[in-house]
Protein backbone atom coordinates (compact mmCIF):
# COMPACT_ATOMS: atom_id res chain seq x y z
CA UNK A 1 0.00 0.00 0.00
CA UNK A 2 2.41 2.35 1.13
CA UNK A 3 4.87 2.27 -1.87
CA UNK A 4 2.20 3.90 -4.41
CA UNK A 5 1.95 6.66 -1.96
CA UNK A 6 3.65 10.10 -2.65
CA UNK A 7 6.94 10.45 -0.69
CA UNK A 8 5.56 13.45 1.17
CA UNK A 9 3.72 11.97 3.65
CA UNK A 10 4.62 10.24 6.64
CA UNK A 11 5.27 6.63 7.40
CA UNK A 12 2.72 6.08 10.25
CA UNK A 13 -0.51 8.03 8.30
CA UNK A 14 0.38 7.09 5.35
CA UNK A 15 -0.09 3.56 6.73
CA UNK A 16 -3.38 4.83 7.72
CA UNK A 17 -4.79 6.80 4.49
CA UNK A 18 -3.60 3.86 2.82
CA UNK A 19 -5.71 1.30 4.96
CA UNK A 20 -8.76 4.14 4.80
CA UNK A 21 -8.88 4.78 0.97
CA UNK A 22 -8.64 0.28 0.79
CA UNK A 23 -11.62 0.41 2.36
CA UNK A 24 -13.16 3.41 1.11
CA UNK A 25 -12.55 1.66 -2.55
CA UNK A 26 -14.24 -1.42 -1.56
CA UNK A 27 -17.64 0.60 -0.09
CA UNK A 28 -17.83 2.26 -3.09
CA UNK A 29 -17.27 -0.93 -4.92
CA UNK A 30 -19.96 -2.23 -3.39
CA UNK A 31 -22.45 0.32 -3.66
CA UNK A 32 -21.56 0.84 -7.47
CA UNK A 33 -22.03 -3.20 -8.17
CA UNK A 34 -24.97 -3.15 -5.73
CA UNK A 35 -26.90 0.00 -7.57
CA UNK A 36 -25.83 -1.72 -10.79
CA UNK A 37 -27.86 -5.02 -9.86
CA UNK A 38 -31.00 -3.00 -8.74
CA UNK A 39 -31.32 -1.62 -12.12
CA UNK A 40 -30.61 -5.19 -13.60
CA UNK A 41 -33.38 -6.24 -11.46
CA UNK A 42 -35.60 -3.37 -12.06
CA UNK A 43 -35.68 -3.45 -15.96
CA UNK A 44 -35.97 -7.21 -15.70
CA UNK A 45 -39.06 -6.66 -14.02
CA UNK A 46 -39.96 -4.02 -16.13
CA UNK A 47 -39.66 -6.76 -19.65
CA UNK A 48 -41.80 -8.60 -17.33
CA UNK A 49 -44.60 -6.92 -18.30
CA UNK A 50 -44.23 -4.72 -20.98
CA UNK A 51 -41.41 -6.97 -22.66
CA UNK A 52 -41.83 -8.95 -25.94
CA UNK A 53 -42.92 -12.25 -25.82
CA UNK A 54 -41.34 -15.00 -28.47
CA UNK A 55 -42.61 -18.57 -28.41
CA UNK A 56 -40.73 -21.16 -27.08
CA UNK A 57 -37.50 -19.25 -25.58
CA UNK A 58 -39.50 -19.64 -21.98
CA UNK A 59 -40.23 -23.41 -22.27
CA UNK A 60 -36.42 -24.32 -23.67
CA UNK A 61 -34.80 -22.41 -20.52
CA UNK A 62 -37.24 -23.98 -18.37
CA UNK A 63 -36.32 -27.38 -20.12
CA UNK A 64 -31.94 -25.62 -19.42
CA UNK A 65 -32.69 -24.80 -15.92
CA UNK A 66 -35.03 -27.01 -14.33
CA UNK A 67 -35.30 -30.93 -16.27
CA UNK A 68 -31.43 -30.54 -16.70
CA UNK A 69 -30.52 -30.20 -12.59
CA UNK A 70 -33.31 -32.89 -11.81
CA UNK A 71 -30.84 -35.66 -11.75
CA UNK A 72 -27.76 -33.82 -9.83
CA UNK A 73 -30.32 -32.24 -6.95
CA UNK A 74 -31.64 -35.96 -6.82
CA UNK A 75 -28.34 -37.32 -5.89
CA UNK A 76 -27.59 -34.34 -3.49
CA UNK A 77 -30.95 -33.78 -1.67
CA UNK A 78 -30.89 -37.14 -1.34
CA UNK A 79 -27.54 -37.59 0.39
CA UNK A 80 -28.71 -34.83 2.30
CA UNK A 81 -31.52 -36.07 3.98
CA UNK A 82 -29.63 -39.34 4.93
CA UNK A 83 -26.84 -37.03 6.18
CA UNK A 84 -29.35 -34.78 8.58
CA UNK A 85 -31.20 -37.26 9.55
CA UNK A 86 -28.71 -39.43 10.56
CA UNK A 87 -27.11 -36.04 12.40
CA UNK A 88 -30.68 -35.33 13.87
CA UNK A 89 -30.47 -39.20 15.31
CA UNK A 90 -27.15 -38.59 17.04
CA UNK A 91 -28.00 -35.50 18.56
CA UNK A 92 -31.33 -36.33 20.23
CA UNK A 93 -29.42 -39.21 21.23
CA UNK A 94 -27.44 -37.73 23.30
CA UNK A 95 -30.42 -36.42 25.71
CA UNK A 96 -33.62 -38.09 24.80
CA UNK A 97 -33.45 -41.46 23.36
CA UNK A 98 -36.71 -41.26 21.56
CA UNK A 99 -36.92 -40.70 18.01
CA UNK A 100 -40.59 -40.39 17.93
CA UNK A 101 -40.46 -36.50 17.28
CA UNK A 102 -37.50 -36.84 14.79
CA UNK A 103 -39.99 -37.27 11.59
CA UNK A 104 -42.10 -34.53 12.61
CA UNK A 105 -39.54 -31.67 13.22
CA UNK A 106 -37.90 -32.80 10.07
CA UNK A 107 -40.79 -32.29 7.88
CA UNK A 108 -41.18 -29.10 9.54
CA UNK A 109 -37.57 -27.76 9.01
CA UNK A 110 -37.41 -29.32 5.60
CA UNK A 111 -40.69 -27.33 4.19
CA UNK A 112 -39.66 -24.13 6.46
CA UNK A 113 -36.36 -23.67 5.45
CA UNK A 114 -33.96 -26.81 4.41
CA UNK A 115 -35.33 -27.90 1.09
CA UNK A 116 -35.62 -24.23 -0.63
CA UNK A 117 -32.17 -23.30 1.33
CA UNK A 118 -30.04 -25.96 0.04
CA UNK A 119 -31.87 -27.14 -2.72
CA UNK A 120 -31.90 -23.22 -3.99
CA UNK A 121 -27.99 -23.70 -3.27
CA UNK A 122 -27.59 -26.81 -5.27
CA UNK A 123 -29.14 -25.03 -8.21
CA UNK A 124 -27.29 -21.82 -8.18
CA UNK A 125 -24.12 -23.61 -8.32
CA UNK A 126 -25.49 -24.92 -11.08
CA UNK A 127 -27.70 -22.69 -12.86
CA UNK A 128 -25.95 -19.91 -12.00
CA UNK A 129 -22.60 -21.15 -13.41
CA UNK A 130 -24.54 -22.04 -16.67
CA UNK A 131 -25.98 -18.64 -16.64
CA UNK A 132 -23.17 -16.75 -16.68
CA UNK A 133 -20.83 -18.85 -18.33
CA UNK A 134 -23.72 -18.75 -21.13
CA UNK A 135 -23.62 -14.77 -21.15
CA UNK A 136 -20.04 -13.90 -20.34
CA UNK A 137 -19.11 -16.22 -23.72
CA UNK A 138 -21.92 -14.09 -25.41
CA UNK A 139 -20.28 -10.87 -23.78
CA UNK A 140 -16.64 -11.52 -25.06
CA UNK A 141 -17.60 -12.66 -28.31
CA UNK A 142 -19.39 -9.54 -28.56
CA UNK A 143 -22.88 -11.06 -29.30
CA UNK A 144 -23.87 -9.03 -26.77
CA UNK A 145 -23.25 -6.02 -28.73
CA UNK A 146 -24.73 -6.74 -31.66
CA UNK A 147 -28.01 -6.99 -29.77
CA UNK A 148 -27.58 -3.51 -28.68
CA UNK A 149 -26.81 -2.38 -32.27
CA UNK A 150 -29.95 -3.89 -33.17
CA UNK A 151 -31.66 -1.84 -30.56
CA UNK A 152 -32.52 -4.59 -28.35
CA UNK A 153 -31.75 -4.71 -24.50
CA UNK A 154 -29.83 -8.00 -23.60
CA UNK A 155 -32.10 -8.16 -20.51
CA UNK A 156 -34.85 -8.02 -22.48
CA UNK A 157 -33.51 -11.11 -24.48
CA UNK A 158 -31.04 -12.49 -22.41
CA UNK A 159 -31.99 -12.36 -18.80
CA UNK A 160 -36.01 -12.12 -19.15
CA UNK A 161 -36.55 -15.48 -19.64
CA UNK A 162 -34.22 -16.84 -17.59
CA UNK A 163 -35.73 -14.95 -15.08
CA UNK A 164 -38.94 -16.37 -15.65
CA UNK A 165 -38.32 -19.90 -15.97
CA UNK A 166 -35.87 -19.67 -13.10
CA UNK A 167 -38.72 -18.94 -10.36
CA UNK A 168 -41.00 -21.51 -11.86
CA UNK A 169 -38.83 -24.51 -11.71
CA UNK A 170 -36.53 -23.38 -9.07
CA UNK A 171 -40.21 -24.04 -7.06
CA UNK A 172 -41.02 -27.21 -8.95
CA UNK A 173 -37.58 -28.33 -7.90
CA UNK A 174 -37.43 -27.65 -4.23
CA UNK A 175 -40.76 -29.39 -3.99
CA UNK A 176 -39.01 -32.61 -5.70
CA UNK A 177 -35.75 -31.84 -3.72
CA UNK A 178 -38.03 -31.82 -0.61
CA UNK A 179 -39.42 -35.18 -1.61
CA UNK A 180 -36.38 -36.74 -2.23
CA UNK A 181 -34.47 -35.02 0.96
CA UNK A 182 -37.54 -36.46 3.24
CA UNK A 183 -37.85 -40.17 1.57
CA UNK A 184 -34.22 -40.21 1.97
CA UNK A 185 -34.44 -39.44 4.95
CA UNK A 186 -37.43 -42.23 6.46
CA UNK A 187 -34.89 -44.69 4.56
CA UNK A 188 -32.19 -43.48 6.93
CA UNK A 189 -34.42 -43.61 10.29
CA UNK A 190 -35.49 -46.84 9.41
CA UNK A 191 -32.07 -48.18 8.90
CA UNK A 192 -30.13 -46.68 11.19
CA UNK A 193 -32.70 -46.03 14.10
CA UNK A 194 -34.97 -48.34 13.56
CA UNK A 195 -38.18 -45.58 13.19
CA UNK A 196 -40.94 -47.26 11.24
CA UNK A 197 -42.43 -45.28 8.01
CA UNK A 198 -45.26 -44.72 9.81
CA UNK A 199 -43.98 -42.89 12.59
CA UNK A 200 -41.61 -40.80 10.76
CA UNK A 201 -44.61 -39.58 8.42
CA UNK A 202 -45.80 -37.14 10.85
CA UNK A 203 -47.30 -34.15 9.75
CA UNK A 204 -48.61 -32.80 12.56
CA UNK A 205 -45.92 -30.20 13.39
CA UNK A 206 -46.32 -28.77 9.88
CA UNK A 207 -48.36 -25.29 9.71
CA UNK A 208 -49.67 -22.82 7.03
CA UNK A 209 -47.17 -20.27 8.18
CA UNK A 210 -44.14 -22.54 7.60
CA UNK A 211 -45.71 -23.63 3.59
CA UNK A 212 -46.07 -19.70 3.48
CA UNK A 213 -42.56 -19.12 4.43
CA UNK A 214 -40.74 -22.54 2.31
CA UNK A 215 -43.01 -20.71 -0.76
CA UNK A 216 -41.96 -17.26 -0.12
CA UNK A 217 -38.30 -18.67 -0.14
CA UNK A 218 -38.44 -20.37 -3.24
CA UNK A 219 -39.99 -17.37 -4.82
CA UNK A 220 -36.86 -14.93 -3.69
CA UNK A 221 -34.40 -17.11 -4.87
CA UNK A 222 -36.03 -18.32 -8.06
CA UNK A 223 -35.73 -14.39 -8.70
CA UNK A 224 -31.93 -14.45 -7.15
CA UNK A 225 -30.31 -16.44 -9.38
CA UNK A 226 -30.55 -15.31 -12.42
CA UNK A 227 -30.40 -11.94 -11.75
CA UNK A 228 -27.33 -12.37 -9.80
CA UNK A 229 -25.61 -14.54 -12.17
CA UNK A 230 -26.96 -12.76 -15.22
CA UNK A 231 -25.70 -9.38 -13.58
CA UNK A 232 -21.90 -11.19 -13.39
CA UNK A 233 -22.33 -12.55 -17.02
CA UNK A 234 -22.91 -9.07 -18.73
CA UNK A 235 -20.35 -7.21 -16.50
CA UNK A 236 -18.17 -9.73 -18.29
CA UNK A 237 -15.00 -8.57 -20.01
CA UNK A 238 -11.54 -9.80 -20.97
CA UNK A 239 -11.65 -13.05 -23.36
CA UNK A 240 -11.83 -16.70 -21.70
CA UNK A 241 -9.79 -15.29 -18.30
CA UNK A 242 -12.95 -13.09 -18.04
CA UNK A 243 -15.67 -15.53 -18.75
CA UNK A 244 -13.95 -17.66 -16.17
CA UNK A 245 -14.16 -14.43 -13.72
CA UNK A 246 -17.35 -14.20 -14.31
CA UNK A 247 -18.63 -17.34 -13.65
CA UNK A 248 -16.89 -18.04 -10.13
CA UNK A 249 -18.14 -14.50 -9.14
CA UNK A 250 -21.77 -15.44 -10.30
CA UNK A 251 -21.01 -18.75 -7.90
CA UNK A 252 -20.08 -16.49 -5.43
CA UNK A 253 -22.58 -14.01 -5.13
CA UNK A 254 -25.64 -16.03 -5.96
CA UNK A 255 -24.93 -18.31 -2.98
CA UNK A 256 -24.30 -15.72 -1.14
CA UNK A 257 -27.44 -13.82 -1.89
CA UNK A 258 -29.08 -17.18 -0.90
CA UNK A 259 -27.72 -17.32 2.55
CA UNK A 260 -28.56 -13.68 3.38
CA UNK A 261 -32.14 -13.70 1.90
CA UNK A 262 -32.37 -16.65 3.94
CA UNK A 263 -31.41 -14.74 7.13
CA UNK A 264 -33.90 -11.98 6.32
CA UNK A 265 -37.11 -14.29 5.37
CA UNK A 266 -36.21 -16.48 8.25
CA UNK A 267 -36.14 -13.41 10.96
CA UNK A 268 -39.04 -11.98 9.22
CA UNK A 269 -41.29 -15.39 9.41
CA UNK A 270 -39.75 -15.91 12.96
CA UNK A 271 -41.56 -12.03 13.79
CA UNK A 272 -44.76 -12.73 11.48
CA UNK A 273 -45.41 -16.12 12.71
CA UNK A 274 -44.09 -16.77 16.30
CA UNK A 275 -43.17 -13.59 17.51
CA UNK B 1 -38.34 -57.95 -29.65
CA UNK B 2 -35.74 -57.05 -32.19
CA UNK B 3 -37.28 -60.50 -34.09
CA UNK B 4 -40.83 -59.09 -33.16
CA UNK B 5 -39.52 -55.97 -34.79
CA UNK B 6 -38.12 -57.51 -38.16
CA UNK B 7 -40.89 -60.21 -39.04
CA UNK B 8 -43.67 -57.69 -39.35
CA UNK B 9 -44.03 -56.26 -43.03
CA UNK B 10 -42.94 -52.63 -43.30
CA UNK B 11 -46.25 -51.12 -44.51
CA UNK B 12 -46.91 -48.04 -43.92
CA UNK B 13 -49.25 -46.01 -41.43
CA UNK B 14 -49.53 -49.21 -39.61
CA UNK B 15 -48.11 -48.39 -36.35
CA UNK B 16 -44.52 -47.32 -36.17
CA UNK B 17 -42.19 -48.09 -38.88
CA UNK B 18 -39.98 -51.18 -38.00
CA UNK B 19 -36.71 -49.16 -38.25
CA UNK B 20 -37.89 -46.29 -36.05
CA UNK B 21 -38.15 -48.59 -32.58
CA UNK B 22 -34.83 -49.76 -32.97
CA UNK B 23 -33.51 -46.12 -33.99
CA UNK B 24 -35.25 -44.79 -31.12
CA UNK B 25 -33.45 -48.09 -28.82
CA UNK B 26 -30.00 -47.09 -30.56
CA UNK B 27 -30.33 -43.30 -29.51
CA UNK B 28 -31.88 -44.29 -26.06
CA UNK B 29 -28.89 -46.80 -24.94
CA UNK B 30 -26.33 -44.19 -27.28
CA UNK B 31 -27.29 -41.38 -24.74
CA UNK B 32 -26.94 -43.81 -21.38
CA UNK B 33 -23.83 -45.50 -22.83
CA UNK B 34 -22.62 -41.96 -23.61
CA UNK B 35 -23.12 -40.83 -19.91
CA UNK B 36 -21.92 -43.67 -18.59
CA UNK B 37 -18.66 -43.09 -20.82
CA UNK B 38 -18.18 -39.39 -19.95
CA UNK B 39 -18.28 -39.85 -15.73
CA UNK B 40 -16.19 -43.05 -16.12
CA UNK B 41 -13.46 -40.78 -18.21
CA UNK B 42 -14.01 -38.03 -15.70
CA UNK B 43 -13.35 -40.44 -12.66
CA UNK B 44 -10.54 -41.91 -14.14
CA UNK B 45 -9.24 -38.58 -15.05
CA UNK B 46 -9.43 -37.32 -11.44
CA UNK B 47 -7.78 -40.70 -10.33
CA UNK B 48 -5.01 -40.61 -12.27
CA UNK B 49 -4.43 -36.93 -11.67
CA UNK B 50 -4.93 -37.73 -7.50
CA UNK B 51 -2.08 -40.06 -8.12
CA UNK B 52 0.40 -37.93 -10.13
CA UNK B 53 -0.11 -35.16 -7.27
CA UNK B 54 0.32 -38.14 -4.88
CA UNK B 55 3.74 -39.53 -6.49
CA UNK B 56 5.29 -36.06 -6.35
CA UNK B 57 4.51 -35.85 -2.68
CA UNK B 58 6.98 -38.52 -1.97
CA UNK B 59 9.49 -36.91 -1.66
CA UNK B 60 8.23 -33.74 -1.74
CA UNK B 61 8.90 -31.53 -4.62
CA UNK B 62 7.01 -28.05 -4.07
CA UNK B 63 7.84 -24.20 -5.49
CA UNK B 64 7.61 -22.29 -2.20
CA UNK B 65 6.85 -19.47 -3.98
CA UNK B 66 3.87 -20.92 -6.08
CA UNK B 67 2.42 -22.15 -2.55
CA UNK B 68 2.89 -18.98 -0.74
CA UNK B 69 1.00 -17.16 -3.43
CA UNK B 70 -2.08 -19.69 -4.42
CA UNK B 71 -2.16 -19.75 -0.55
CA UNK B 72 -2.61 -16.41 -0.24
CA UNK B 73 -4.80 -15.52 -3.25
CA UNK B 74 -7.06 -18.77 -2.14
CA UNK B 75 -6.97 -18.52 1.98
CA UNK B 76 -6.49 -14.75 2.47
CA UNK B 77 -9.04 -13.22 -0.34
CA UNK B 78 -11.26 -15.71 0.81
CA UNK B 79 -11.67 -14.65 4.20
CA UNK B 80 -14.58 -11.65 3.59
CA UNK B 81 -16.92 -14.20 2.14
CA UNK B 82 -15.86 -17.11 4.66
CA UNK B 83 -17.22 -14.15 7.11
CA UNK B 84 -20.30 -13.05 6.08
CA UNK B 85 -21.46 -16.97 5.19
CA UNK B 86 -20.17 -18.06 8.57
CA UNK B 87 -22.01 -15.02 10.65
CA UNK B 88 -24.95 -15.47 8.48
CA UNK B 89 -25.05 -18.90 9.04
CA UNK B 90 -24.85 -18.96 12.70
CA UNK B 91 -27.75 -16.73 12.29
CA UNK B 92 -29.83 -18.69 10.14
CA UNK B 93 -29.10 -22.06 12.83
CA UNK B 94 -30.45 -19.73 15.49
CA UNK B 95 -34.03 -18.81 14.11
CA UNK B 96 -34.48 -22.42 13.01
CA UNK B 97 -33.91 -23.28 16.36
CA UNK B 98 -35.68 -20.34 17.55
CA UNK B 99 -39.73 -21.47 17.84
CA UNK B 100 -38.57 -25.22 19.82
CA UNK B 101 -36.42 -23.29 22.47
CA UNK B 102 -39.50 -20.84 22.87
CA UNK B 103 -42.06 -23.93 22.66
CA UNK B 104 -39.98 -25.69 25.48
CA UNK B 105 -38.16 -22.74 27.49
CA UNK B 106 -35.47 -24.42 26.58
CA UNK B 107 -33.03 -21.29 26.21
CA UNK B 108 -30.39 -23.26 28.13
CA UNK B 109 -29.64 -25.70 25.86
CA UNK B 110 -29.61 -23.04 22.68
CA UNK B 111 -25.89 -23.30 22.44
CA UNK B 112 -25.86 -27.12 22.09
CA UNK B 113 -28.82 -27.07 19.78
CA UNK B 114 -27.30 -24.47 17.58
CA UNK B 115 -23.51 -25.56 18.26
CA UNK B 116 -23.89 -29.61 17.26
CA UNK B 117 -25.56 -28.86 14.14
CA UNK B 118 -22.86 -25.90 13.17
CA UNK B 119 -19.69 -27.67 14.22
CA UNK B 120 -20.54 -31.15 12.84
CA UNK B 121 -22.56 -30.44 9.49
CA UNK B 122 -23.32 -26.91 8.29
CA UNK B 123 -20.05 -25.08 8.75
CA UNK B 124 -17.68 -27.69 7.11
CA UNK B 125 -20.27 -27.77 4.61
CA UNK B 126 -21.21 -24.17 3.18
CA UNK B 127 -17.60 -23.51 3.69
CA UNK B 128 -17.11 -26.03 1.13
CA UNK B 129 -19.39 -24.61 -0.83
CA UNK B 130 -18.05 -21.04 -0.94
CA UNK B 131 -14.44 -22.01 -1.45
CA UNK B 132 -15.84 -24.14 -3.91
CA UNK B 133 -17.29 -21.18 -5.71
CA UNK B 134 -14.79 -19.08 -5.33
CA UNK B 135 -11.33 -20.86 -5.00
CA UNK B 136 -12.37 -24.32 -6.96
CA UNK B 137 -14.14 -22.48 -10.11
CA UNK B 138 -11.35 -19.46 -9.98
CA UNK B 139 -8.68 -22.36 -10.13
CA UNK B 140 -10.22 -23.88 -12.90
CA UNK B 141 -11.14 -20.62 -14.68
CA UNK B 142 -7.32 -19.68 -14.06
CA UNK B 143 -5.71 -23.68 -15.46
CA UNK B 144 -8.54 -23.45 -18.43
CA UNK B 145 -7.36 -20.12 -19.72
CA UNK B 146 -3.90 -21.25 -19.81
CA UNK B 147 -4.54 -24.44 -21.33
CA UNK B 148 -6.54 -22.72 -23.77
CA UNK B 149 -3.90 -20.44 -24.32
CA UNK B 150 -1.70 -22.79 -24.58
CA UNK B 151 0.61 -21.66 -21.79
CA UNK B 152 0.39 -25.53 -20.29
CA UNK B 153 2.27 -26.25 -23.62
CA UNK B 154 4.99 -23.71 -23.37
CA UNK B 155 5.54 -25.18 -19.76
CA UNK B 156 5.84 -28.02 -21.36
CA UNK B 157 7.83 -27.31 -24.16
CA UNK B 158 10.40 -25.86 -21.01
CA UNK B 159 10.84 -29.20 -19.32
CA UNK B 160 8.75 -28.15 -16.66
CA UNK B 161 6.27 -30.39 -15.79
CA UNK B 162 2.74 -28.83 -15.37
CA UNK B 163 1.62 -31.44 -12.28
CA UNK B 164 4.49 -29.92 -10.01
CA UNK B 165 4.61 -26.41 -11.39
CA UNK B 166 1.34 -25.77 -11.47
CA UNK B 167 -1.43 -28.81 -9.71
CA UNK B 168 0.56 -29.40 -6.52
CA UNK B 169 0.66 -26.14 -5.21
CA UNK B 170 -2.84 -25.18 -6.13
CA UNK B 171 -3.70 -29.12 -4.57
CA UNK B 172 -1.96 -28.25 -1.53
CA UNK B 173 -3.40 -24.37 -0.52
CA UNK B 174 -6.81 -25.80 -1.57
CA UNK B 175 -6.56 -28.37 1.27
CA UNK B 176 -4.72 -25.72 3.80
CA UNK B 177 -7.66 -23.40 2.41
CA UNK B 178 -10.54 -24.80 3.49
CA UNK B 179 -8.80 -26.89 7.00
CA UNK B 180 -8.08 -23.29 8.03
CA UNK B 181 -11.23 -21.52 6.62
CA UNK B 182 -13.46 -24.49 8.51
CA UNK B 183 -11.53 -23.22 11.90
CA UNK B 184 -12.97 -19.87 11.23
CA UNK B 185 -16.25 -20.55 10.13
CA UNK B 186 -17.00 -22.77 12.87
CA UNK B 187 -15.77 -19.72 15.27
CA UNK B 188 -18.05 -17.14 13.71
CA UNK B 189 -20.54 -19.52 12.93
CA UNK B 190 -21.03 -19.88 16.93
CA UNK B 191 -20.41 -15.95 17.09
CA UNK B 192 -23.17 -15.30 14.88
CA UNK B 193 -25.52 -17.56 16.53
CA UNK B 194 -24.43 -16.19 19.94
CA UNK B 195 -25.62 -12.56 19.63
CA UNK B 196 -28.60 -14.03 17.09
CA UNK B 197 -30.02 -15.30 20.38
CA UNK B 198 -29.57 -12.31 22.26
CA UNK B 199 -31.74 -10.36 19.84
CA UNK B 200 -34.26 -12.42 19.28
CA UNK B 201 -34.53 -14.75 22.40
CA UNK B 202 -32.53 -13.05 24.77
CA UNK B 203 -30.51 -15.20 25.79
CA UNK B 204 -27.08 -14.15 27.01
CA UNK B 205 -23.86 -14.95 25.18
CA UNK B 206 -22.55 -16.00 28.14
CA UNK B 207 -25.34 -18.90 28.82
CA UNK B 208 -25.12 -19.35 24.85
CA UNK B 209 -21.02 -20.07 25.44
CA UNK B 210 -22.29 -22.20 29.11
CA UNK B 211 -24.42 -24.34 27.10
CA UNK B 212 -21.56 -24.94 24.07
CA UNK B 213 -18.95 -26.31 26.82
CA UNK B 214 -21.33 -27.49 29.09
CA UNK B 215 -20.79 -31.45 28.07
CA UNK B 216 -23.27 -32.53 25.60
CA UNK B 217 -20.77 -31.34 22.50
CA UNK B 218 -17.11 -32.26 23.00
CA UNK B 219 -13.95 -32.12 20.72
CA UNK B 220 -15.09 -34.96 19.11
CA UNK B 221 -17.58 -32.70 17.41
CA UNK B 222 -15.22 -29.92 16.31
CA UNK B 223 -12.63 -32.79 14.40
CA UNK B 224 -15.62 -34.89 12.85
CA UNK B 225 -16.22 -31.44 10.45
CA UNK B 226 -12.49 -30.51 10.74
CA UNK B 227 -11.75 -34.55 8.99
CA UNK B 228 -15.15 -33.25 6.86
CA UNK B 229 -13.96 -30.16 5.56
CA UNK B 230 -9.87 -32.10 4.75
CA UNK B 231 -11.62 -34.63 2.59
CA UNK B 232 -14.12 -31.49 0.90
CA UNK B 233 -10.58 -30.01 0.60
CA UNK B 234 -9.43 -33.18 -1.43
CA UNK B 235 -12.61 -33.44 -3.73
CA UNK B 236 -12.69 -29.34 -4.23
CA UNK B 237 -8.66 -29.37 -5.52
CA UNK B 238 -8.93 -32.49 -7.11
CA UNK B 239 -12.50 -31.67 -9.41
CA UNK B 240 -11.40 -28.24 -10.05
CA UNK B 241 -7.90 -29.10 -11.48
CA UNK B 242 -9.01 -32.08 -13.40
CA UNK B 243 -11.44 -29.88 -15.35
CA UNK B 244 -9.08 -27.19 -15.49
CA UNK B 245 -6.60 -28.90 -17.66
CA UNK B 246 -9.04 -30.76 -19.59
CA UNK B 247 -10.71 -27.44 -21.10
CA UNK B 248 -11.06 -26.99 -24.69
CA UNK B 249 -12.71 -24.75 -27.16
CA UNK B 250 -12.09 -21.26 -26.18
CA UNK B 251 -13.70 -18.43 -24.28
CA UNK B 252 -17.18 -20.77 -23.89
CA UNK B 253 -14.98 -23.83 -23.30
CA UNK B 254 -13.66 -21.86 -20.21
CA UNK B 255 -17.05 -21.41 -18.98
CA UNK B 256 -18.68 -24.80 -19.40
CA UNK B 257 -15.54 -26.02 -17.45
CA UNK B 258 -15.93 -23.96 -14.55
CA UNK B 259 -19.41 -25.28 -14.48
CA UNK B 260 -18.61 -28.84 -14.75
CA UNK B 261 -16.43 -28.25 -11.83
CA UNK B 262 -18.89 -26.60 -9.32
CA UNK B 263 -21.20 -29.29 -10.16
CA UNK B 264 -19.15 -31.85 -9.94
CA UNK B 265 -17.55 -30.58 -6.67
CA UNK B 266 -21.05 -30.33 -4.70
CA UNK B 267 -22.00 -33.69 -5.83
CA UNK B 268 -18.67 -35.17 -4.98
CA UNK B 269 -18.45 -32.88 -1.17
CA UNK B 270 -22.14 -34.13 -0.49
CA UNK B 271 -21.63 -37.74 -1.47
CA UNK B 272 -18.19 -37.90 0.62
CA UNK B 273 -19.90 -36.07 3.55
CA UNK B 274 -22.55 -38.80 3.59
CA UNK B 275 -19.53 -41.20 4.14
CA UNK B 276 -17.76 -39.44 6.32
CA UNK B 277 -20.70 -38.68 8.53
CA UNK B 278 -21.13 -42.43 8.73
CA UNK B 279 -17.76 -43.75 9.06
CA UNK B 280 -16.23 -40.91 11.78
CA UNK B 281 -18.25 -41.16 15.24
Amino acid sequence: MSEELTPTQEAPSSFFWGNVSALGATAIELVVGARELYSVFVRTLYYVVRGRREKGVLLRQMYEIGNKSVFFLTVTMGALGMILVYQAGLQAARVVPDYQMLGATYLQLLIRDLAASLGSLMLATRVGAGIAAEIGSMVVTEQVDALRMCAADPIDFLIVPRFLASMIMTTVLVIWAGFVAFLAGAATAYFAFDVMPQTFFNARMVTSADFATGFAKCIAYGAAIPIVSGYCGLSTFGGSEGVGWATTRAVVNTSLAIIILNFFISSASFVIFAG
Amino acid sequence: MAVQVSSQSPGPGAGPAPGAIAKRAETLFGAVGGAVLSLAETAGGMGVLFGRVVARLFPPQIDRNELRRNLYKMAVKSLPIVIVTALFTGAIMVIQAAPLVKRFNAEGLLGWAAGFGTLREIAPLLTALMISGRVGANNTAELGTMVVTEQVDALRALAIDPVTFLILPRFLSIVITLFVMTLYADILALLGAAYTGLALLKVEPVSFYNSVTAGLLGIGDVTNGLVKSVVFGFVIAISSCHFGLATTGGAPGVGRAVNACVVASATGIFLLDYLVSFIVK
